[in-house]
């Protein structure tokens, strides 16, 4: 049991980081792009599902991960991590909810803590590319693909094994039923003969 | 109006060389070659030609020099394959929703689906942030519809908060999908690793 999973020991974020920055044009320059990114992550441990245009969404979701994975490693009694919420939590009551409701929802997951979806495009339109960002675990309903048709969800396979085992029993079933019956005709055939040779007989001794 | 006009005056026109052809005949040839060298050697203009004369206030504008050739025509009509493809190509990224059988790009949600889905979840959200507003959020929150009484164990209900939606669960929101089943606490003493790294 005492054996550390090393998946938490080592600090790494569970998505992939491309290698460039998406771009977030913005009139006050860097320092206008990281508010945005304040806002959006604000948004997203607020909300749990939010709707963005996609280079904002993806950019935005490295740093939720971080600031989760970040209150996750070290908790509350941090100060580094609690100054790191206090900036980019721009409402307070949040820094409440990340280590009190985010931190033990995710600390036994081994999966990255957001989902990033494409949301649908209206074909040739002009706007930009929108994506669905939300948290893990959140009690909105489930949005993507319904994974019910995966032929190795675990349902499924046990659902194949009793379809099989069903299937076996009734040929069983039916391969005794033919049996009996060929049985049956074999005995019927057997009398059936020398009854009409006994009436033979009978009507030969009669003439 | 005028048009009439001039047709009875090209009919009296025709009708007067009908008759004159006809009673008098053609004047004598001599006659004519007299008229016309008299003609040519007084009138005729001797006055260089210029481009000028052409133009006059006006000017010249670029005109093609050369026919196109037929790869830029065809590619102007049809446009490159490896850059701008004008012709009508079938989109092979449509998939069917399998949930409602509408069609959705390949990668991304079905339009209908989420339609569907993003309201509800508009509806839930506004009930959170109501019922939440400024406090500090320090509870996971669970959504109850009408007509839906609690029917997990009490364990369940302890770090939670319940937000109630005054409708009826969407037939498609599937409630055993919504929470993980309970935890009831172990009695294993198992130590969890502490101090590793």
């Amino acid at each position: 049991m005492n054996q550390a999973d090393v998946s938490k020991l080592v600090s790494k974020l569970r998505i992939r980081v491309p290698a460039e920055p998406r771009k977030l044009r913005n009139i006050k320059g860097p320092e206008g792009r990281i508010d945005k990114l304040r806002k959006t992550v604000t948004g997203l441990i607020k909300y749990e599902r939010i709707e963005l245009n996609s280079n904002r969404g993806q950019e935005a979701r490295q740093y939720a991960e971080r600031l989760i994975s970040e209150a996750i490693r070290h908790g509350d009694c941090h100060k580094p991590t609690m100054d790191i919420a206090d900036y980019w939590l721009l409402e307070k009551e949040l820094i409440h909810k990340l280590f009190k409701v985010l931190v033990p929802r995710f600390q036994d997951s081994n999966t990255c803590y957001t989902r990033l979806l494409n949301a649908p495009r209206i074909i040739h339109s002009r706007n930009p590319d929108k994506v669905i960002l939300e948290l893990k675990g959140n009690p909105y309903p489930v949005l993507g693909s319904n994974k019910m048709n995966n032929r190795f969800l675990i349902q499924n396979v046990l659902l194949d094994a009793a379809k099989y085992d069903y299937r076996q029993a009734k040929y069983a079933e039916f391969a005794k039923k033919i049996v009996n019956k060929e049985e049956k005709i074999d005995t019927t055939e057997t009398e059936a003969p020398s009854i009409e040779k006994q009436q033979s007989d009978d009507k030969l001794t009669q003439s | 109006m005028m048009n009439r006009l001039w047709k009875i005056v090209d009919l009296v026109k025709h009708m007067e060389r009908h008759f004159m052809n006809n009673f008098f005949g053609h004047p004598p040839k001599e006659l004519a070659a007299i008229y016309v060298h008299q003609t040519y050697s007084k009138t005729a203009p001797t006055k260089k030609y210029s481009l000028k004369d052409l133009i006059g206030d006006g000017y010249l504008m670029a005109v093609p020099k050369f026919r196109r050739t037929v790869e830029k025509r065809w590619k102007r009509k049809f446009g490159s394959p490896d850059y701008v493809w004008k012709m009508i190509v079938p989109n092979k990224n449509i998939k069917v929703c399998q949930e409602c059988g509408h069609h959705h790009e390949l990668g991304r949600l079905c339009e209908n689906c989420y339609k569907r889905i993003e309201n509800e979840t508009k509806l839930i959200k506004d009930k959170i942030v109501e019922k939440l507003g400024n406090s500090p959020i320090d509870k996971e929150v669970v959504i109850l519809y009408e007509n839906e009484a609690p029917e997990q164990k009490s364990e369940f209900w302890n770090g939670k908060r319940i937000v109630e939606m005054k409708k009826e669960r969407p037939s498609w929101f599937s409630k055993n999908l919504l929470q993980k089943s309970t935890q009831e606490p172990s009695d294993s003493k198992d130590v969890k690793p502490i101090d590793l790294a």
